[in-house]
């Protein structure tokens, strides 16, 4: 039932609406599921979220210490050299030349967890190095003969001693009660690391087990190791009992040292993300299909639909005489702050710091011989165009020609138009 | 998080989980995975603030808000090429005051409107806001969501027909 009775009085619902109410109520009401678990993975989300706030938070406070005259030292927090013993990294107050260390890259840290992974197959391998922002990560799919798995590792700072890193490897308490097991065990270079068996879907509607690992150092480092029993997190079926990785077995992985070294190599704003302005694709007011219509080549297009005046988002369904194709289009303001998200490791990056990115996929949702291309395009100041184009006429529809009617470098000349933000 | 305030969240989040997934439900058109998602997410978001949420009116209103631009900001993410929903074709006319259920006409009926727009049906017939508190929620202006809210519904009305008592209620 609906939170707050707040019917604005002096718009009285007509019959329609009433109707509407009545309905929503009724197509709602029947959707139920495990709430324990929803709660239990939400704290959790909570936890993981606040962690990476307060590495956000130190990251971007981080001090640089002058060690002798040519060396820095990078602290969490911002404290003096010596506070807590908190020297980060292999550097030490005595080394008068230490070099801040190389970033290592997203290439790098694959073959890490490739070389501290048992024997077995690699594929669908993707990263993110330690210069990159907001905060570095390998992600692989592996397979020891018994099933593929996806396994990831990421990495972070924590203020040392603070309630964030204690809690990033305290066992969830009996309000958080599903998974199998949970252990933490202090090792002797007196880093804590927990070891948390549980699932992937708190209702285990499907049983992908999730195990993970989060290993924090004395000095404030954090590993977090992932394993599933599947070949992806989610949307993807169990391809064996249980994750690959024993408890023990994932406990070592996180505590290898090729982690910390990594970590101490990340430059102090990487860990960022919370700083970034979060963006709004209202401020973006030229309308869609219009600009859209001028934009198109100069060769003869009819137009069968066309989405009207709206801004943000608009779409065309043109014919150059060989079959329609629908093309649309989002212009967004303000989107560095997915920037990651959005443009991995193919994308181009233009000579004015634009970044650009080119898909030629099957269509998702398309019938038979339906193809997307999309060109995603991200300026330097967040401005964001993004066109796609089917070849044919609607998104379920089955292909009405090989391939869309407006070639890769057309899309990308319309992407590019400076038009979309006179 | 100190006991106290951890039990109180606890507390909160079990009250309040079932009937988030049901809004979330709805905000997804019926993509309980993606559903699931949205309220770990804002229960996470809430976990982060608790202390300040605690101490507001209205927690419950509050996260039916976060929920709300959670979803948003989600679909705000996803390129144009998941937003084809937008531009499907209307209901075929002979499936209207037919057998089909309400519910399950009126779910895919969702599934055919751009984000805000199901956003505005939610929070507005759903969660029974204003158009001011909508507007709140929605970081819009309240005479953006009255023409919002004027356009969606003549475009449910063309979708699911003027009367809707004509669907089957199972």
């Amino acid at each position: 039932m609906p939170v707050d009775q707040h019917s604005d009085p002096f718009v009285p619902l007509d019959p329609f609406e009433e109707q509407l109410s009545a309905g929503l109520r009724q197509a709602g009401g029947v959707f139920e599921t495990d709430r324990a678990a929803l709660v239990t993975a939400g704290a959790l989300k909570g936890r993981r979220r606040l962690l990476r706030r307060r590495a956000a938070v130190v990251g971007g406070a981080a001090s640089l210490a002058l060690v002798g005259l040519g060396g820095a030292l990078l602290l969490p927090g911002g404290g003096s050299a010596h506070q807590d013993g908190a020297e980060v990294g292999s550097s030490t107050p005595s080394a008068t030349s230490t070099p801040a260390p190389a970033p290592v890259s997203g290439d790098d840290l694959i073959r890490t967890l490739e070389k501290l992974l048992p024997h077995g197959k690699f594929s669908k391998a993707e990263a993110r190095g330690t210069d990159e922002p907001p905060a570095p990560y390998v992600h692989l799919v592996y397979d020891d003969g018994k099933g593929a798995a996806a396994v990831g590792v990421s990495l972070a700072r924590v203020e040392p001693g603070s309630d964030e890193a204690r809690q990033a490897t305290e066992c969830p308490g009996k309000a958080f009660a599903h998974y199998d097991a949970c252990s933490t065990t202090r090792l002797p270079d007196a880093s804590v690391v927990m070891v948390l068996q549980g699932y992937e879907y708190p209702d285990r509607r499907v049983d992908t087990k999730w195990w993970s690992a989060e290993l924090v150092t004395p000095t404030g480092q954090h590993v977090s190791v992932s394993e599933w029993n599947a070949a992806a997190e989610k949307d993807s079926p169990v391809t064996r009992a249980e994750p690959p990785l024993s408890a023990d077995r994932l406990r070592k992985l996180a505590a290898a040292s090729a982690w910390r070294d990594a970590i101490d190599s990340m430059p102090e704003d990487t860990a960022e993300p919370t700083a970034q302005p979060t963006g709004s694709d209202t401020a973006v007011a030229v309308p869609i299909a219009p600009m859209l219509r001028s934009l198109l080549p100069k060769r003869k297009f009819t137009v069968s639909e066309d989405s009207g005046d709206d801004s943000g988002f608009g779409y065309l369904v043109v014919d150059d005489g060989m079959g329609k194709s629908l093309v649309q289009v989002n212009v967004q303001g303000d989107m560095s702050d997915v920037a990651g998200d959005l443009f991995g490791s193919g994308a181009k990056t233009l000579p004015d710091g634009t970044k650009v990115a080119v898909h030629q996929e099957p269509s998702e949702k398309g019938g038979a011989g339906a193809v997307m291309w999309t060109v995603d395009t991200l300026r330097s100041d967040g401005r964001r165009v993004v066109i796609s184009e089917l070849n044919s006429g609607a998104p379920h529809d089955d292909a009405t020609r090989r391939t869309p009617a407006l070639s890769i470098e057309e899309l990308r000349a319309i992407a590019l138009s400076p038009k979309w933000w006179q | 998080m100190r006991q106290r305030r951890a039990d109180e969240y606890a507390e909160f989040a079990a009250a309040r989980a079932g009937h988030l997934y049901r809004s979330a439900c709805l905000l997804t058109a019926g993509d309980t995975h993606l559903a699931e998602d949205l309220v770990q997410e804002t229960l996470g978001r809430l976990y982060v603030s608790w202390g300040r949420v605690s101490r507001v009116g209205n927690p419950a209103g509050y996260a039916q808000t976060v929920l709300a631009r959670t979803f948003l900001a989600h679909q705000r993410k996803r390129s144009s090429t998941e937003r084809a929903t937008d531009v499907l074709p209307d209901l075929p006319d002979e499936r209207a005051g037919q057998d089909m259920p309400l519910r399950l006409t009126l779910l895919e009926a969702l599934g055919r409107l751009p984000a805000k727009d199901r956003a505005v049906v939610v929070l507005r017939y759903w969660e029974d806001r204003s158009i001011e508190e909508t507007a709140r929620a929605m970081n819009a202006s309240s005479a953006a969501v009255r023409t919002r809210c004027v356009r969606v519904l003549g475009r449910l009305r063309e979708l699911l027909g003027e009367d809707l008592s004509d669907y089957a209620r199972s």
